[in-house]
C-alpha cells in the first residue's frame, strides 16, 4: 500500500513537473507562435456559469477570426469552480479557461495556475488584473464589470434630488415613506445597500474578514438606524421583484445590480424610463476574472482567447449587448447606465467571513425585528 | 409461522420496501449525518454538535419554525373547515352536482407556482385587486397587499390548493354514510349541527385525518408559495434551508433545518390527527 501510494506521489509530482516546464516553455514563446500553436490545437472550452447562449453566439467572432473553435459547456459557478479544483492533480484536465468572480480567486494556488501573464498577453497594457478589491497578480483577468447603485423612476423623483448620503436617504424615507424597497435574499443588490450602509454608520472596520463579537457589536447604529425608519422601506423579495415593482411605479428608488438592470430592460421587463445611478456614499462595485489552469488542455488557445475577451473590441461589444462595465481601458462604454467618472464611487465588498456574518447580522436585527 | 415463510413474506416484499428504504432511508440517513458535522462540503467531515447549537440558538430559526407551524395548522383546519360543509352538500348526487364536484377539484391540476404568480397579479399593488378597489371608490389609493405580515397570502393559497383534496378524501367518506343513520339521528331530533358532531364527523374521522396529515406535511413544507407570495420579515422551514445553502453555503446547517422540519412534520401531523380522533371519539381508538 506504502508503495503504491509513493507511486502516485511520485507521478503527481512528475506531473506538475512536467506542467511548470511545459508552462514556461509556452510563456517564453512570442505571441505569433503561441496563436500559431493555438490553431494547431484548434479548440478552446471556456467554462463560464451564465449566459452561455449568449456567448457562444458572440465568440463565433474569436473563431472566424482565428478559425479556433469554441466550446462554452453548461454549468453553475460552484460545479466550474469544484471541478477545476478537483481535477488538480490530474496532469491534463479538461478545463481550458475558468470564468469566475474575482473574490474566488483566494482559492486558487498560483502554481495551479498558468501566469503571470502581463508580459505575454498583447492587450495586458489595457486590461486589468484587480477588480472589486481582488488581485488576480497577472493569473486572473477580468473580463466582466458589474456594479450595484440605485435603480430609480424618473416620473417619481428628480435627478436633482437624488439621495446620495445615509442621512439623504433617511430624509427620503421619512418624506415618502414605502417608495423604497430593496431585498436581502435573493440576490446582492439590497445587501450591497445596506452593507454600505452600516459601513457608513459604524467604526467597525470594513476592510479585513475578520469577525469578532466587539466588530459585531459595533454594527448596532446602522441595525439601529434602520429600525428607527422601518416605515420608510419595503423589504422586497429579490432583485427582480424590485425592479419589476420599480418599473411598475410602486417604488421610485431600488438598489439594482447595472447589467441586471440592463437586461431586464433589453427585454422589456423593465421600462426603459428606469435610470440609474451610484450613490455619493459608494457601493459595491466588482467584477469576474478568466484564469488558465495550469493543466489546461489547449494552454494556447485558452491564452488567446483569454486576451480576445478581454480585447477593447470585445469588451465594447459586451458593453454593448449585456451593459456590462468595460474591463479595458480602451474599450468603449457608452452603452453603459452610468458616465465612466460615477464609478470612482465604487467601493469594494468586505472580505468574507464578515461579510457573511453581517448579513445573517442584518437578518437577525433589523428582518426579523421589523 | 415458520422461518421458511417469514423469509418468503420479507423477500415478496424486498422491492418495494426495499426501495423506500434504500431511497428514503439513505437521504434521511445523510440528511441526519450532514447536520452532525458529516458529509461536510467544504470542510472537515466530523462529528459535531455545533452546527444544531447555531441554528437552535439563532432568532430566525425559532420564527421559522414557529411561522411554518402556523401556516401548516391553519391550512390543515381550515381546508377540513371548508371541505366538510362542500361534502355533505354533495353527498347525495343532484343535478349539476358532477360539474360544481369538477370545479371545485380543479386546483388540484393548477401548479402551486402558477397559482402563486396568478394570485400576486391579483393582488400586487397596480394589481387587479386594487385597480377594482380604486374603481369602486373604497380606497383612494392602491393598498399592499403582496407579501403580507402575516402570511394571509400564504393561507389563501394554501387553502385554495388543499381544500380540494380534503374534499376529494371526504367526498367519500361522508358518501359511505348510509341514509338511515342520518334519518335516525333526524328522528331522535338531532339538529343539522348535532347530525355533524354525534354522527357525520365521527364515522369519517379517518378520512379527515388522512387529509390532516397530507395537508400539515405538505404546507408545513412549502417552498413555492412562501417564496412568491409569503411575508418578506420571516422565511418557512423551506425557504430558510435553502437560503442557508445558498446564500452562505452552510450545508450542515441546512441540514439542521432539513432534519427540524421532518420532525415538525412527523409531530404536527400526527398531533392534529390525534387531536381529532380524541374529539370526536374520546379515548375509544
Amino acid at each position: 500500500m506504502l508503495r503504491k501510494l509513493l507511486v502516485a506521489a511520485t507521478a503527481i509530482g512528475l506531473a506538475s513537473g512536467a506542467q511548470a516546464q511545459d508552462q514556461n516553455d509556452l510563456l517564453s514563446k512570442s505571441w505569433d507562435d503561441i496563436v500559431a500553436q493555438a490553431k494547431d490545437e484548434g479548440s478552446v472550452n471556456w467554462f463560464v456559469w451564465y449566459f452561455q447562449p449568449r456567448y457562444r453566439e458572440l465568440a463565433e467572432a474569436f473563431t472566424a477570426e482565428y478559425g479556433i473553435e469554441v466550446m462554452i459547456p453548461e454549468g453553475t459557478h460552484e460545479g466550474n469552480i469544484d471541478k477545476v479544483l478537483a481535477e488538480t492533480g490530474r496532469e491534463s484536465g479538461d478545463v481550458d479557461l475558468l470564468a469566475m468572480g474575482a473574490d474566488r480567486i483566494e482559492l486558487f494556488k498560483q502554481e495551479n495556475l498558468v501566469g503571470p501573464l502581463n508580459d505575454v498577453l498583447p492587450n495586458a497594457a489595457t486590461m486589468t488584473t484587480e477588480v472589486g478589491g481582488f488581485d488576480g497578480q497577472g493569473y486572473g483577468w477580468a473580463y466582466w464589470g458589474n456594479q450595484t447603485g440605485i435603480a430609480y423612476d424618473p416620473e417619481a423623483i428628480d435627478e436633482a434630488d437624488l439621495p446620495q448620503s445615509v442621512e439623504d436617504f433617511a430624509a427620503y424615507w421619512d418624506a415618502n415613506p414605502g417608495r423604497f424597497g430593496f431585498n436581502y435574499e435573493n440576490g446582492g443588490s439590497g445587501p450591497s445597500f445596506f452593507t454600505h450602509v452600516a459601513r457608513n454608520l459604524t467604526d467597525a472596520d470594513f476592510t479585513s474578514g475578520k469577525v469578532t463579537e466587539e466588530k459585531m457589536d459595533a454594527l448596532q447604529p446602522a441595525w439601529d438606524f434602520f429600525l428607527d425608519h422601518t416605515d420608510g422601506y419595503i423589504i422586497t423579495a429579490s432583485n427582480t421583484d424590485s425592479l419589476i415593482r420599480l418599473s411598475n411605479r410602486e417604488f421610485a428608488l431600488v438598489p439594482a445590480w447595472e447589467d441586471h438592470l440592463f437586461k431586464l430592460q433589453g427585454e422589456k421587463e423593465v421600462s426603459d424610463r428606469i435610470k440609474f445611478y451610484i450613490p455619493e456614499f459608494g457601493m459595491t462595485g466588482g467584477g469576474n476574472i478568466n484564469v488558465i489552469p495550469a493543466n489546461a488542455p489547449h494552454p494556447a488557445a485558452a491564452l488567446v482567447f483569454l486576451n480576445w475577451v478581454s480585447s477593447p473590441e470585445t469588451q465594447t461589444r459586451f458593453n454593448e449587448v449585456f451593459g456590462a462595465a468595460p474591463m479595458n481601458s480602451a474599450a468603449d462604454d457608452s452603452h453603459a447606465l452610468i458616465p465612466n467618472d460615477m464609478r470612482a464611487r465604487a467601493v469594494s465588498s468586505p472580505a468574507n467571513p464578515f461579510n457573511t456574518e453581517l448579513r445573517q447580522a442584518f437578518i437577525e436585527h433589523v428582518a426579523l425585528e421589523r | 409461522m415458520t422461518l421458511r415463510r417469514t423469509l418468503t413474506i420479507a423477500a415478496l416484499l424486498t422491492p418495494g420496501l426495499g426501495l423506500i428504504l434504500v431511497m428514503v432511508g439513505s437521504v434521511f440517513y445523510i440528511a441526519v449525518a450532514q447536520s452532525f458535522g458529516y458529509y461536510n462540503l467544504s470542510g472537515d467531515s466530523a462529528f459535531s454538535l455545533d452546527h444544531w447549537r447555531d441554528v437552535l440558538g439563532s432568532k430566525q430559526f425559532g420564527r421559522s419554525l414557529g411561522y411554518s407551524a402556523y401556516i401548516a395548522i391553519i391550512s390543515a383546519l381550515g381546508s377540513i373547515a371548508i371541505a366538510y360543509p362542500l361534502a355533505i352538500w354533495m353527498r347525495k348526487p343532484f343535478r349539476g352536482s358532477l360539474v360544481v364536484g369538477s370545479l371545485l377539484k380543479a386546483p388540484l391540476f393548477v401548479p402551486g407556482l402558477v397559482a402563486a404568480f396568478l394570485f400576486l397579479n391579483v393582488v400586487a399593488y397596480h394589481g387587479v385587486l386594487n385597480q377594482f378597489l380604486m374603481w369602486t371608490g373604497l380606497t383612494d389609493a392602491p393598498i399592499r397587499f403582496q407579501n403580507d405580515r402575516n402570511g394571509f397570502g400564504v393561507i389563501f393559497l394554501q387553502l385554495w390548493k388543499n381544500m380540494p383534496l380534503a374534499l376529494l378524501l371526504l367526498t367519500g367518506a361522508v358518501q359511505g354514510i348510509s341514509d338511515e343513520v342520518v334519518d335516525a339521528a333526524r328522528d331522535l331530533g338531532a339538529g343539522p349541527l348535532a347530525r355533524f358532531r354525534k354522527v357525520i364527523a365521527p364515522l369519517t374521522v379517518q378520512a379527515m385525518q388522512a387529509a390532516l396529515i397530507i395537508i400539515f406535511i405538505g404546507a408545513a413544507g412549502d417552498f413555492a408559495f412562501q417564496v412568491t407570495a409569503g411575508p418578506t420579515n420571516v422565511q418557512s422551514m423551506a425557504q430558510y434551508m435553502v437560503f442557508l445553502k445558498t446564500s452562505f453555503g452552510r450545508w450542515n446547517q441546512a441540514a439542521v433545518v432539513g432534519v427540524s422540519l421532518m420532525g415538525l412534520a412527523l409531530v404536527g401531523a400526527l398531533g392534529l390527527a390525534g387531536l381529532a380522533r380524541l374529539t370526536l371519539r374520546g379515548l375509544k381508538w
